[in-house]
């Protein structure tokens, strides 16, 4: 799925090796280095997702999204900030992000977040029943049945799941795992997002044959059916 | 404090004004006394004249010529010194009595010199100084004319002694004005001074330099509190500014120099035709790792500047809690480690959910990696009074007495951990979240292993009052959370 994806970003290195990369991924890339020239182009509404920097010249990134928050625009849009900002994230969903990513980050995770964002909203909101091959889990009664037989999971592992299976077919990193079903905004030094992966392996996937939880090496876990 | 210093002072400006009004509304203070005075002191002097002038008349009238001549002379006789002077004269122009020259005949009021030498019978007296009689004629029914006058000398002398009076006054109160103005101003000035001073000392580089505060809570004693309170905050930013570049330049030479290594390795390899995918693998490893402990060593500057503080929230403490210990159960079962728990779901604690996360987090990570396997960690979470106490312990090596104060410093580790891994930023990272919410940490010994106990306060009693509207501003989040759309 090729997409328009609009880069507001004043670091030529960080442009052109997001800009690269996305193009590489068959995405067609605008880019401006300023943020009033970066409003202005936004404003267009032509783009199906932007990737905003936090910090600009010009115009603040934070107001940038507030301003087209403001006109109605509702592409998603990817917030980067620095290192160390701890308010930057709060204030960057305030204003109207819809994910944001520290810099400096691997490629793979900001495909990863492009590529979640992208499918917002995954799934209708009146969708009760996720389905991945013969798994469904049904967010209202809160149960999950392989094949027609119940497998009992604990509230972290029904999260997990749930999480992965909004983004089935679509690769979603360790650190997404940490944010979105632990609430952790930091990197555990423990293995905490393995442990819990392998638990719910061993109830989803151990003796119904098909293994449906994959690891994708050194980038992330993906559930879908195996081809 | 010279001269030149307080005539350019705004309060000697003020000073000025205040008594430049104050002068002249003293001064018309005093005119409108004199003024007053002055009249009351005229009309005196009339009535006293026609008080005599209407008796002598009077007699003139009921007993004749003879009566009044006699009444003269016994008047005169009796003033010592004479003051009022008197005059009787025949239709002709001549003088049948009194104590002063002849003159034509006049009807009504009129100044009069004061004669030389006293014409009266009183010999011997002199006539009292003065400039200037106020005189009363008047013709009688039968022709003749009669003159009363009086001596003005008194009423001016009284009215000079006003003026005086009302001189001196001006000018002492002038000086009370003016002495009290700079003296007020002075003290004034002073303070200001003691603010510029400090001002120049901080520009010079004594950073630790405050402004003096004398306790007596007025406008200038506020000013210097707050400017001390904005330095102190200052100056706490500063250092912990400095504290995060000093460890940077310390504690990150050994991993940028792992990292060389590695690269260093990655490039032999490469010369040598070897594979050396591994090497650089190593090599992003090791960048992660320092780009964390980067991150957190910027996350604990800013949880100790305290400006997360605004964004402080009712927190449900023991909902955090249960879901660290089910997050870390899993993790320490796979380390044949047990999680006992004791939570009290209801405890709820105002501060940053996220910090407090990530605090708790911090302590379970710690505790998992220190104890040997087969062992239990305890975890409780009780509430006493008000207060929110968390108490995590482990079996581990536990940390010696003399050492508990510094592994909550940042990169500081014990001898005998250096080999495991970790940043050494785990306690440093507690102790700051535990600060920002006015929380007392104690280390303490679970014999064997480490106990960290964490009491956070319960908030003033107008925030306990705002929990509950907080509280359920909570439950509604966490009621979307549980239906996900």
């Amino acid at each position: 799925m090729s997409m328009k994806i609009l880069l507001i970003e004043d670091d030529p290195d960080t442009a052109s090796y997001v800009a690269g990369g996305l193009r590489e991924n068959n995405h067609v890339v605008e880019h401006v280095p300023d943020g009033r020239d970066g409003l202005f182009v936004a404003s267009g509404g032509n783009h199906d997702l932007m990737v905003i920097d936090r910090m600009l010249p010009g115009l603040d990134g934070l107001a940038i999204v507030k301003t087209i928050r403001g006109a109605g625009l509702k592409a998603p849009v990817l917030m980067l900030t620095n290192l160390g900002g701890i308010n930057d994230r709060v204030e960057g969903l305030e204003a109207g992000a819809d994910d944001y990513l520290v810099k400096p980050f691997a490629f793979a995770e900001l495909l990863a977040r492009v590529n979640a964002l992208a499918r917002r909203p995954p799934i209708a909101p009146t969708v009760a029943v996720l389905k991945v091959a013969d798994l469904e889990l049904d967010r209202l009664k809160r149960a999950v049945t392989r094949g027609g037989k119940a497998i009992e999971l604990q509230p972290q592992e029904f999260k997990l799941l749930e999480y992965l299976m909004r983004n089935a077919g679509q690769l979603v990193t360790r650190t997404m795992l940490l944010e979105n079903v632990w609430d952790f905004h930091f990197d555990p030094r423990t293995s905490v997002v393995e442990t819990h992966i392998s638990r719910l392996r061993a109830k989803v996937d151990r003796g119904f044959g098909a293994e449906l939880i994959q690891t994708l090496r050194g980038s992330g876990y993906c559930i879908r059916e195996p081809r | 404090m010279n001269l030149g210093n307080l005539l350019h002072s705004t309060s000697f400006r003020l000073i000025a004004w205040y008594v430049a009004v104050f002068a002249v509304s003293v001064a018309i203070l005093l005119t409108v006394v004199y003024w007053i005075t002055r009249a009351a002191l005229d009309q005196q002097l009339t009535d006293s004249v026609e008080r005599e002038m209407s008796v002598l008349t009077e007699i003139h009238r009921v007993r004749g010529m003879e009566s009044i001549t006699r009444g003269l002379q016994r008047r005169i006789a009796d003033l010592k010194p004479p003051r009022r002077y008197f005059l009787l004269q025949s239709g002709t122009g001549e003088k049948i009595g009194g104590n002063l020259p002849a003159m034509s005949p006049f009807s009504g009021w009129r100044d009069l010199p004061i004669p030389a030498e006293d014409p009266g019978i009183a010999p011997g007296s002199k006539p009292e100084a003065g400039e200037s009689l106020l005189a009363l004629g008047r013709r009688l029914p039968d022709g003749n004319f009669l003159l009363v006058a009086e001596n003005q000398y008194r009423t001016i002398k009284a009215r000079e002694a006003i003026l005086v009076a009302a001189g001196w006054g001006i000018a002492i109160s002038l000086l009370f004005a003016i002495g009290g103005g700079i003296l007020i101003g002075d003290s004034f000035l002073r303070r200001i001074e003691d603010i510029n001073r400090t001002s120049r000392s901080i520009i010079d580089g004594r950073l630790s330099d405050r402004v003096p505060t004398r306790g007596s809570s007025d406008e200038m004693d506020r000013l210097a509190v707050n400017l001390n309170a904005m330095l102190d905050r200052i100056q706490s930013l500063m250092e912990s500014l400095k504290r995060v570049s000093d460890d940077i330049a310390h504690d990150l030479r050994t991993p940028l120099s792992r990292l060389r290594r590695r690269l260093e390795i990655a490039l032999e390899q490469k010369r040598a035709g070897q594979d050396c995918g591994p090497a650089i693998e190593d090599a992003v490893a090791e960048v992660d790792a320092i780009l964390e402990t980067f991150a957190a060593l910027l996350r604990i500057a800013q949880i100790e500047s305290g400006t997360r503080r605004s964004a402080f929230a009712s927190v449900k403490l023991g909902q955090v809690v249960s879901e660290a210990v089910e997050t870390y159960s899993a993790v320490a079962e796979d380390r044949e480690q047990r999680v006992l728990a004791d939570i009290d779901r209801a405890a709820v604690v105002q501060g940053d959910r996220e910090l407090l996360v990530q605090m708790i987090a911090n302590l379970f990570e710690n505790a998992i990696r220190h104890c040997p396997s087969g062992t239990a960690i305890t975890v409780s979470l009780t509430r006493e009074g008000g207060d929110a106490v968390l108490c995590v312990a482990d079996t581990g090596p536990g940390i010696p007495i003399a050492e508990r104060d510094k592994v909550l410093k940042r990169f500081y580790r014990l001898e005998a951990s250096r080999t495991t891994p970790g940043s050494g930023l785990g306690l440093a990272l507690v102790k700051a979240v535990a600060d920002l919410h006015g929380a007392a940490l104690e280390l303490e010994s679970n014999s064997p292993g480490l106990r960290v106990v964490i009491r956070i306060r319960s908030s003033g009693p107008s925030r306990g009052q705002r929990d509950p509207a907080a509280q359920g501003g909570d439950h509604e989040t966490e009621e979307l959370r549980a239906t996900p759309v």
